[in-house]
């Protein structure tokens, strides 16, 4: 099992995060302030209730939406006084974000969907064909890749999601419920190959779930409550089963309506 | 840069569905402009007379004016579906930002496209707009009654340039709208798109009953008081006009959720095949579309009117003119107007011999005439009927008092039976067909007597007459009065006329006519000459004028409507895909959904279409109470070739939305069975 490096210094640090919604007269605090930090080659999961906040933390964070206070920083700058441009820079060189409905563009086949990322960072055509490759074959889709989305099951939709997200190799990968619209067996091929990302290839990846066998692959959870941080729980040097066993004791103590799909 | 030109090359080519319809209504508008801009250069194929040559000068300054309306109307249209597109792809803009894109380099994309498919549609278009005029060259000169010199390819470069101008300026506002459109667009809105649009504000069905009801109410007032004639009142044409659109707006509004309700009650029908579905669903659609529907209704009953009182209008013009030429010529002297003071000078009271004038100035008459005929209008006096304001204000200009012997000699000379009177009485005629004005005639004047020459006359109801006694190019009525020769003998005169009929050798007449008699002029009166060929030319000149302008506008205002019902249409073809194929899933049969699909589009395009033939009919009432004063308008003859314009490009938008809808549903078939 892997050692956290908790002396260097963190890849993801959020600090007194707030977002809120809506006016004076009805306000809704989705997230109350909170902090917490990943470092490089972490796995952390995100777990809570239903509207406790997860899909608006991942968003503050891949600054797809802005914060209402507070900071956060990347591979130590903070992104929250980004421009515009320096924004579409940082998500283009050190984020990658998957999302719960995979977000594909329907026109594209696999290869072309995956390939996006790269040009858009205007990488070499014969680069962007080997690591298009390398990619699909390390998530186990080179045999789709010639397909359109409408062509592909659900489960391969979401690898191919993936494979665009990484394929940048990004500091820190982003995933909101990816394996919320798939069959169990869907489901544990993408944490595999989320975990081998991590293992193998160093990856650092923050994934909001909110079931717990899928929070077990990861290495460390944070719960979260109205916004805020409730409490986390590291894998340490557990198996699987225990880690899983002491996720459904905290989800529990949670007030059991984690299984809430949002 | 060439991966994005890939990108949008392919994204153009990829979603050609919905850029069928943006490439085929831009296309049009290019070649529509192109012909109406071209009609100048259409002469070098023509044999014309310099009148038709100012004719056709003059009806392509028209065109060019209208040309600016037609290009707003145009930019209008392409800013609604390019926003239609955008919001579309909305998603897809999310997802280059998600992935690092700039917002600058999204707005090249959409620059791209819009330069890409923007010089596609303008190549085609103005192939297509060159074929079309070579053709439309032949009818413009039939129109004008010109000959046909000598067929050669007929290219105007000055057309051209003003298409590719407004187009190009076209695009470049298109290309502002939407990268500002771009620019205002926060990420977590793209990304997140359609959850936004659920929120469906759905009135109450009996709400919907209530508003259905007031709206029929709206357009029944409208309807009434175009019908009662209260359109030549200013203020009621704007309450007329304001209860028409409203009652329209609630129209649609409230027509779904009534019709629901209604079928709900029979519910035999209600819940026959698939008609419960499709009236939910349209009932769920039309309130984010009623605002595009009512648009759409409007401009097609704009376009059906113009179409059909434009043409109708023309015809009746030649009409007209042959009834208002009952001779080669008319050549008459006049009282002398005063620019200055806007008044007549006196006329002399013995009248001017036009025969003796012609002959002491060395005019041959017998060289060009092989008949004519003198004849002497007559001051009788003020009558005790105002001519002015009688049937609703829309009467005539000058009254006149006619020899009966020379009133019979222009019957004669026209091969029409003489009339007779008989003791203390007088015949009128109006000169102009006006059915109004004959009816006022017999209703009213008949009631009142003039007094001339000592007599007390009455009118005899069953003279009154509607001939055209002269040859005009104006539709000026003219009120003449016939009454007993003796009865005139002292009056003072008031006009004289010479009518005339030509040698064999018509054109040769028409020239000694127009050289000699325009020459003859005396002391303190006016001559005028008109001659048929002159208002043949003149008139057909303006049936061509108001003809294509009619055509022009209304086909613009045609394709308009049905871009805009096009593409909302095929934009929902998506969104319905997912009820659909829950249909499929619970084992309706294939047919019967794709039945549903169909009868969808048709009630879509159907129904705004029923309103507005509804509106036409009693915007065409409207429009010939208006025009009345000199004619009517043939609408019959001109419905047709209505009919035939809307049936092929709205008949042809209809399949092109209905087959486009068929085949994202069909696509979506195709993949749901892979998912299985
Ligand atoms: N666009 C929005 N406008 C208003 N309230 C929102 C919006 N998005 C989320 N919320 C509210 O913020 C809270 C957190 O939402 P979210 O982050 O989506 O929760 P989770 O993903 O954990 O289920 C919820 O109460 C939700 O209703
Ligand atoms: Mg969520």
């Amino acid at each position: 099992m892997r050692k956290l490096k908790k002396n260097a210094s963190p890849i993801l640090e959020v600090k007194r995060l707030e977002k809120y919604y809506g006016n004076r007269n009805n306000l809704t605090k989705a997230l109350a302030g909170i902090s917490f930090e990943v470092h490089a080659g972490e796995y952390v999961g995100v777990m809570g209730a239903s509207g406790s906040g997860k899909t608006t933390l991942l968003n503050c964070i891949s600054t797809i939406d802005n914060a209402t206070s507070g900071h956060i920083s990347i591979g130590g700058k903070d992104i929250t006084s980004l421009s515009q441009r320096d924004l579409a820079k940082f998500r283009r060189e050190q984020l990658g974000f998957v999302f719960q409905d995979v977000n594909l563009l329907d026109t594209l086949t696999s290869y072309e969907n995956i390939a996006l990322a790269l040009t858009i960072l205007k990488k070499p055509a014969d680069e962007i064909d080997s690591e298009v490759k390398k990619v699909a074959k390390l998530l186990d889709i080179s045999q789709v890749l010639d397909r359109f989305p409408y062509q592909i099951s659900g489960g391969q939709k979401q690898r191919v999601a993936s494979a665009r997200a990484i394929i940048t190799k990004p500091l820190l990968v982003l995933a909101d419920e990816p394996t919320g619209a798939l069959d169990s067996k869907s489901a544990q091929t993408l944490l595999i190959s989320f975990q081998q990302l991590v293992d193998k290839h160093n990856t650092t990846i923050l994934m909001v779930t909110h079931d717990a066998f899928s929070a077990s692959y990861c290495n460390r959870i944070l719960f979260i409550r109205d916004g805020k941080l409730f409490t986390q729980l590291a894998r340490g040097n557990d198996t699987r089963k225990q880690f899983f066993e002491k996720i459904i004791e905290v989800v529990s103590l949670l007030g059991g309506k984690i299984d809430d799909i949002t | 840069m060439t991966t994005l030109l890939k990108l949008s090359f392919k994204n153009v080519r990829k979603s050609f569905r919905d850029f069928t319809v943006y490439f085929l209504t831009l296309t049009l508008g290019v070649s529509i402009f192109y012909i109406f801009n071209s009609i100048e250069s259409q002469q070098s194929i023509m044999e014309i007379t310099d009148n038709q040559n100012e004719a056709l000068e003059s009806l392509s300054q028209l065109m060019a004016n209208f040309s600016i309306l037609v290009s707003v109307i145009l930019v209008f249209l392409m800013i609604y579906i390019n926003r239609y597109l955008i919001k579309r792809r909305k998603k897809e803009f999310g997802i280059y930002m998600v992935l690092g894109m700039e917002r600058s380099r999204i707005s090249q994309i959409l620059v791209l496209e819009t330069v890409f498919v923007g010089l596609m549609a303008l190549v085609a278009g103005i192939t297509l707009g060159v074929l079309l005029s070579q053709g439309m060259a032949v009818v413009t000169a039939k129109l004008l009654g010109a000959g046909i010199a000598n067929f050669q390819f007929i290219f105007s470069l000055i057309a051209l340039e003003e298409t590719i101008f407004y187009f190009g300026l076209t695009f470049i506002l298109i290309m502002i709208f939407n990268v500002v459109m771009m620019r205002s667009q926060k990420l977590i809105d793209l990304i997140y798109a359609p959850r936004q649009n659920e929120k469906l504000k759905v009135p109450h069905l009996s709400c919907s009953v209530l508003i259905f009801i007031i709206s029929i109410g709206c357009l029944a007032l409208s309807y009434a008081i175009v019908l009662s004639g209260g359109i030549l009142t200013i203020s009621l044409i704007w309450l007329s006009a304001f209860s028409g659109i409203l009652g329209t707006f609630l129209f649609f509004f409230s027509l779904s959720g009534f019709f629901l309700k209604l079928i709900q009650q029979m519910k035999s029908i209600y819940f026959k095949n698939m008609n419960m579905f499709m009236l939910r669903q349209i009932n769920s659609k039309i309130h984010t579309t009623y605002v595009s529907t009512t648009l759409v209704c409007l401009m097609l009953s704009i376009s059906i009117c113009t179409l059909s009182s434009g043409m109708g209008l023309a015809k009746a013009v030649t009409a007209d003119i042959v009834r208002n030429t009952p001779y080669d010529a008319t050549f008459s002297m006049n009282a002398h107007y005063n620019y200055d003071d806007d008044s007549y000078s006196s006329y002399p009271i013995a009248g001017v011999d036009l025969i003796e004038e012609a002959k002491r100035q060395g005019v041959n008459l017998k060289s060009f005439a092989k008949t004519y005929v003198p004849v002497r209008y007559y001051d009788g006096g003020v009558p005790p009927f105002d001519i002015k304001n009688s049937a609703g204000g829309t009467m005539g200009t000058e009254l006149y008092y006619i020899k009966l012997s020379d009133y019979n000699r222009i019957l004669q000379a026209q091969n029409i039976e003489p009339v007779t009177l008989t003791e203390n009485s007088y015949a009128i005629d109006s000169t102009t067909a006006n059915d109004q004005w004959i009816k006022f005639a017999r209703d009213q004047i008949s009631e009142k007597t003039i007094s001339i020459g000592g007599e007390e006359l009455h009118l005899n109801p069953s003279q009154v007459f509607s001939r055209a006694l002269e040859v005009s190019g104006n539709y000026s009525l003219d009120l003449i009065i016939i009454v007993s020769d003796d009865l005139l003998a002292g009056a003072p005169a008031k006009r004289d006329l010479l009518h005339i009929q030509y040698l064999d050798n018509k054109s040769r007449s028409e020239d000694l006519v127009v050289k000699n008699l325009s020459n003859i002029s005396t002391e303190g009166v006016d001559n005028r000459l008109e001659t048929k060929i002159l208002v043949v030319e003149k008139n057909s000149s303006t049936t061509t004028t108001i003809s294509y302008l009619a055509v022009y506008l209304g086909v613009i205002f045609l394709i308009a409507s049905a871009t805009v019902l096009a593409i909302t249409q095929l934009s929902e073809a998506s969104d319905n895909v997912r009820r659909y194929k829950l249909l499929h899933k619970i084992g309706v049969d294939e047919r019967l959904i794709n039945r549903a699909g169909f009868s969808q589009v048709l009630i879509y395009f159907g129904v705004p279409l029923v309103l507005a033939l509804a509106h036409s009919v009693v915007g065409v009432v409207a429009a010939s109470q208006l025009i009345n004063s000199f004619q009517g308008i043939d609408i019959l003859g001109s419905s047709l070739i209505t009919a035939l314009i809307i049936v092929s490009i709205y008949g042809g938008y209809f399949l092109i939305t209905y087959s486009g809808s068929k085949n994202v549903i069909v696509r979506e078939y195709s993949r749901q069975e892979k998912e299985e």
